[in-house]
């Protein structure tokens, strides 16, 4: 009954969105306030509906409901409950549904949280996200239900989550993604709503940029999180592979992060408008692609869901009215609007400018990379396969200049900078960041001119350079505490953004340059010297888990005669669905991982064993943090709280 | 001219979208090897149970066949060889091309011929022995001539010796009807002498 329930709900919801796109819109047309007015009930009535109907499915998940298709092939008597709930999302039809879910939540969001906007203005946003969401509850009704039944012949027991996805990490990354994706809906609905009424002001881009930094800040953890799980339960320890769908995620990131500088330029400047709705309507273009490519079968990857051509042409059919349609409202509507603010040649803004250049100079060796070989097979070329090395060296070399120009931006001002009162600072700032590099590189490994000084020499600028522009601002605020509480909040969001790209690059030069990993073959008892660590087999037997079974191993790591830590690694074998997992045993400290993955059994007894250090791997996820720390502080400032007072004529 | 600018982004998405479309209906796996119509690549390597003959790419011409490459280490394999017993038994050449995987040095490991036969005739006894005879490519060079990924691959060879066909994954009952057509087009004019030869 509940599962019937929850469809019927996601009936009603498609029903909703509907409604949602068509009353706005009238009332725009005719000039009537009750059809805008109508938008908001409507956008909350379909987040209740859609939350019950994905209530619905998560019950038939509970109880084991083997009679529905997708509980029976994605979940199983013996999974335990919390993996049961997260298998909702595990498969495509469910995780189309918790998208949805995701929607309409951002939906509601925007229908109560938005509404010191004006009405015109607000009911064109809600429209266009009734649109997309008309779209994607269609989709998900008539090409993905996830409600369809196995009856009359039911099976017993379910074919088990896919045992990759039996990890909490994987419990928070598809939620963390997916509200970074469907969030730059919003941004996108902002866009389109101020290019159907033709109007950006400085205002349009302070409605937008919380949004904007909400979606991104999601994103940012999400691609983290996906980038952590891998590195636990792949047992490769790679962090990141250049995945056509990892790929898929980073685009709308990158377009994502040059939409934020963009913005900030459009709200304090008033110029780069056309810049900044183009950036808004890609972001969101490239979050529909990424859906597009991973659920349509066109490409291969870890990531893809079962191909099935019917969805890849409904949602190319979408892609192509949603990003068609507003690349060509775009086209007709933008060269009405001009830009006049003047700046020089060193200024913020063509400081800004040129950070965007680097960003989708980055986006588009993305997705060349990415889609290259398609086309290059459509053209009756061939195969041909891009692989880490492409992306790495282009990666390298956009990274340099990008970080350079990073370290200058935040002193440089609006309109025009004298290059004169910048020569000292920054000079300073050079000599401290080389400074720090060299001396940490004397210190802790041998001195060498390799990817990690280069790493650390721009990592220190960056940061050196964040936090003494931030010093500096908080002295001409009059120093002190009383500084330190005026700076504003969306200040220390950009310091600390800064510091956390700064952290990442330092993470991601050195891992690359002194990881070492080891393959061993190991008896009980035995030990392998590496680096400066001893390891040594302690134990290993056999692992009993709820529904699977496999083997464990113990560790002890000694460092110059002194224990360390103990470790655990674990190969875990899923019956129900004959897969072997590997779950790694990591040390983690914030200078070096120690990282352990058990292989196979060999003769003897002993055990394939593959050991890594991995120098510096955690700063990769800390610069991630970081910067959504730094995305979550800019959220909270005040200017993004401040009511019109127009709108609220009980306090004028 | 500045009007038209701000056609240009539409215009690039309407260009990615015709290829996104035919994408949709080409399959992903099929490489489309460039080996296609080429002559197969020069080799000569032992045979597994009689490890003195030689065969070279010369032995193979004048029948078609198929050029399966697997390994007893390949789940995707193992999975394949009952589905091949069945072609082989209603007349298909098969010839199995064996892929040793690298010995591990770290391991102590060393090839050695009498294990691995032992290894494939067990793996063969259980799950159905679909070839007419292995070649053993301990070194991976005929491998890497021929451009194979991974493993299950299959090539089809007509009777001159000349790649018809590259199919990288398991054959299957759903992509076998095709290939069959390949091979029957092929086979036909030289009317084989079965699996029996």
């Amino acid at each position: 009954m509940m599962v019937e329930a929850g469809h019927l709900a996601l009936c009603l919801a498609l029903a909703l969105s509907v409604l949602l796109t068509v009353f706005p819109f009238v009332g725009a047309v005719r000039a009537q306030q009750q059809p805008i007015l109508l938008a908001r009930p409507i956008a909350l009535l379909m987040f209740i509906a859609t939350a019950f109907s994905f209530y619905a499915l998560s019950y038939a998940f509970w109880v084991n409901d083997f009679s529905v298709y997708y509980v029976a092939n994605n979940s199983n008597s013996m999974l335990p409950w919390y993996y049961r709930l997260t298998a909702v999302w595990g498969s495509h039809e469910g995780s189309m549904l918790f998208w949805v879910l995701i929607l309409a939540g951002w939906i509601a969001a925007v229908a109560v949280g938005a509404r010191q906007l004006p009405l015109l203005l607000h009911g064109r946003i809600l429209g266009v996200l009734g649109l997309v969401a008309v779209g994607f509850n269609a989709f998900v009704l008539f090409m993905s239900n996830p409600f369809e039944r196995t009856l009359p012949f039911y099976p017993v027991d379910g074919r088990d989550l896919n045992p990759l996805l039996q990890d909490f990490g994987m419990i928070i990354h598809p939620p963390m993604l997916y509200m970074g994706y469907v969030g730059f809906s919003i941004c996108f609905a902002f866009a389109i709503a101020a290019l159907l009424g033709g109007r950006f002001d400085s205002n349009w881009a302070r409605w937008a940029r919380p949004w904007t930094l909400a979606a991104w800040l999601f994103l940012t953890l999400g691609i983290m999180l996906g980038s952590w799980w891998a590195y636990n339960e792949l047992g490769w320890g790679g962090w990141w592979f250049w995945d056509p769908v990892e790929n898929a995620s980073f685009m709308p990131w990158l377009v994502g992060t040059a939409l934020l500088h963009s913005l900030a330029v459009t709200e304090k400047r008033g110029t780069f408008k056309s810049w900044t709705v183009l950036l808004a309507i890609a972001a969101f273009s490239l979050s529909l692609l990424g859906a597009f490519l991973v659920r349509s079968g066109v490409l291969v990857s870890v990531h893809s869901f079962a191909a099935d051509p019917d969805r890849g042409l409904y949602l190319l059919a979408f892609l192509l009215v949603v990003v068609g349609g507003s690349l060509l409202l775009y086209a007709l509507r933008m060269n009405a609007v001009r830009s006049q603010a003047r700046y020089q040649l060193f200024s913020r803004e063509v400081l800004l400018w040129s950070n965007n250049i680097f960003l989708l100079t980055a986006t588009l060796v993305v997705f060349l990379g990415t889609l290259y070989p398609l086309v290059h097979k459509e053209l009756g070329l061939g195969s041909i396969s891009i692989g880490e090395p492409f992306f790495n060296q282009f990666f390298y070399y956009l990274t340099i200049p990008f970080a350079l120009l990073l370290g200058v931006g935040p002193w440089v001002r609006w309109k025009q900078q004298q290059l004169h009162p910048l020569l000292a600072p920054l000079s300073y700032i050079a000599m401290i960041a080389v400074v720090i590099a060299l001396g940490y590189q004397a210190l802790a490994h041998d001195f060498a001119a390799n990817l990690g000084l280069l790493g650390l020499l721009l990592g220190a600028w960056v940061a050196v350079s964040a936090v003494a522009e931030t010093l500096l601002r908080i002295r001409q605020l009059g120093g002190g505490a009383a500084g330190l509480w005026k700076l504003p909040a969306s200040h220390w969001g950009m310091t600390l953004g800064h510091l956390g790209f700064a952290v990442l690059v330092i993470g991601v030069a050195m891992t690359k340059t002194y990881s070492v990993e080891k393959d061993v073959r190991m008896k009980i008892g035995e030990t392998v010297q590496f680096n400066q660590y001893s390891f040594t087999l302690s134990e290993v037997y056999p692992l009993k888990g709820p529904n699977y079974g496999g083997q464990a191993a113990e560790l002890e790591v000694y460092e110059n005669g002194e224990k360390v830590t103990h470790l655990h690694a674990e190969k875990r074998f899923y019956p129900v669905q004959q897969t072997v997992m590997t779950e790694a045993a990591v040390d983690a400290k914030l200078s070096r991982d120690l990282y352990v993955a058990l292989g196979e059994e060999l003769d003897g007894p002993s055990w394939a064993l593959r050991i890594y250090v991995k120098p510096f791997v955690r700063w990769v996820w800390l610069g991630g943090i970081l910067m959504a720390l730094g995305a979550l502080m800019a959220l909270l400032d005040k200017r993004y709280r401040r009511k019109s007072v127009s709108e609220d004529p009980a306090h004028a | 001219m500045r009007k038209l600018q701000f056609f240009i982004p539409l215009a690039l998405f309407l260009g990615l979208a015709v290829f996104l479309f035919s994408g949709l209906f080409s399959n992903p796996r099929d490489h489309g090897s460039a080996l296609v119509t080429q002559p197969i690549p020069m080799f000569s390597l032992p045979e597994l149970n009689e490890p003195t003959r030689l065969v070279t790419h010369q032995d193979l011409k004048g029948k078609v066949y198929l050029l399966n490459v697997w390994g007893t280490w390949c789940a995707t394999c193992n999975a394949e060889l009952g589905f091949l017993t069945k072609l082989r038994q209603q007349g298909i050449n098969i010839i199995g091309l064996y892929y040793v995987q690298p010995a591990d040095a770290a391991f102590g490991e060393k090839f050695e011929m009498a294990a691995l036969q032992q290894e494939v005739a067990r793996k063969l006894a259980e799950q159905g022995d679909p070839y007419q005879f292995n070649i053993v490519d301990e070194h991976r060079s005929l491998i890497f001539d021929l451009g194979v990924t991974g493993a299950p691959e299959t090539f089809l060879v007509d009777a001159q010796g000349v790649i018809r066909h590259h199919l990288v994954g398991d054959i299957n009952e759903q992509n076998w009807p095709e290939l069959s057509a390949k091979y029957a087009a092929l086979a036909a004019p030289v009317t084989s002498g079965g699996p029996h030869e």
